[in-house]
């Protein structure tokens, strides 16, 4: 029971009074934060969803060139071709903040050195494979920008509206019924004192006729 | 900075081709130190691991999923597909926030 932590005091009263703005200004805030992380995870998820499908096509049709290639020539040829590729991707990330959640932004780039090997006793899969898993590394990147982001905005969201709950279903309602409980053991007093002052009063008045009536015999 | 993987053989063969330098791990123990490799050499900004792989050393990738730290992670299907059970996306999200999108 909050009310009993404070005396009924109306020093007390305005302290409670501002905390309670306080708290409503931020539940505000908050209320308005959690809508826009919503509003943009629901427009990424649906993204996410897509290049993920994307992503997983593309990775199974590479895994059927690679097995094909290891058919064709033999795993160990292909590890040992593996060493020729000079290809290198280089990641740049920068970050985005989204309602003070730090995003991810990636940007893959690829450096090539083709040709690689010889086309003489190479297969033709290992060429089809080679383009597959760079069309996997493009979308992976993308998709890693989006999962991570998605999965960090989800637990932003989760903090968020754990916040908003707390403000909204205790702070307020303790800090209001606190501000009510005092202000009526105020007002209380008030009246208290106002009926006390009416009776000093009346007796007082009495006290003067009773002497006026004296002064008359 | 450069992508890194840990998979299984094939896995980690085929990425090979475009260039991108992997780990071969086949049991837990091979992962986590596969992954701890990863993590000690700064080079690295993207770990591609496999889902299988993923989930034999669930605890640490979870830990650099979900907090703000490098590098950052991502999980893809291996050779012989998704697991059927896996969550989507989407169930992951509303598992989180616990509303329905």
């Amino acid at each position: 029971m909050a009310q009993f932590n404070y005396a009924p005091t109306k020093t007390n009263l305005l302290k409670l009074r501002n905390d309670l703005k306080f708290a409503q200004q931020g539940y505000e805030l908050l209320d308005q934060k959690r809508n826009i992380l919503i509003i943009e995870l629901m427009a990424m998820v649906d993204q996410t969803a897509d290049f993920q499908n994307r992503l997983e096509n593309a990775l199974a049709k590479a895994y059927k060139a690679l097995e094909e290639t290891v058919f064709d020539m033999g795993k160990l040829k292909v590890q040992y071709l593996t060493g020729a590729v000079n290809m290198t991707t280089e990641i740049t990330i920068r970050s985005r903040r989204v309602m003070g959640v730090s995003l991810p932004v990636i940007e893959t780039e690829f450096t090539e050195h083709a040709p690689y090997y010889s086309p003489m006793g190479t297969s033709f899969w290992l060429d089809s494979s080679l383009g597959l898993f760079k069309e996997v590394l493009k979308l992976l990147g993308k998709l890693s920008e989006l999962k991570i982001s998605v999965l960090r905005l989800a637990q932003e969201v989760k903090k968020t509206i754990r916040k908003v709950n707390a403000l909204e279903k205790i702070a307020i309602p303790g800090l209001e019924e606190s501000v009510h409980y005092i202000q009526s053991r105020l007002e209380e007093n008030e009246r208290d004192m106002f009926i006390l002052m009416k009776m000093v009063k009346g007796n007082l008045e009495k006290k003067g006729a009773k002497a006026m009536e004296k002064d008359r015999e | 900075m450069k992508y890194s993987i840990i998979g299984d053989e094939d896995t980690v063969l085929g990425f090979g081709i475009v260039g991108v330098s992997g780990k071969v791990a086949l049991n837990a123990d091979q992962a986590q130190r596969a992954f701890q490799a990863i993590l000690e050499d700064n080079e690295t900004s993207i770990i591609i691991i496999t889902e299988r792989v993923a989930d034999m050393i669930r605890p640490m990738v979870d830990k650099y999923l979900f907090t703000v730290g490098f590098p950052l992670i991502v999980e893809i299907p291996d050779r012989n597909g998704t697991k059927p059970d896996r969550p989507g996306i989407k169930e992951m999200v509303n598992k989180a926030i616990g509303i329905k999108l």
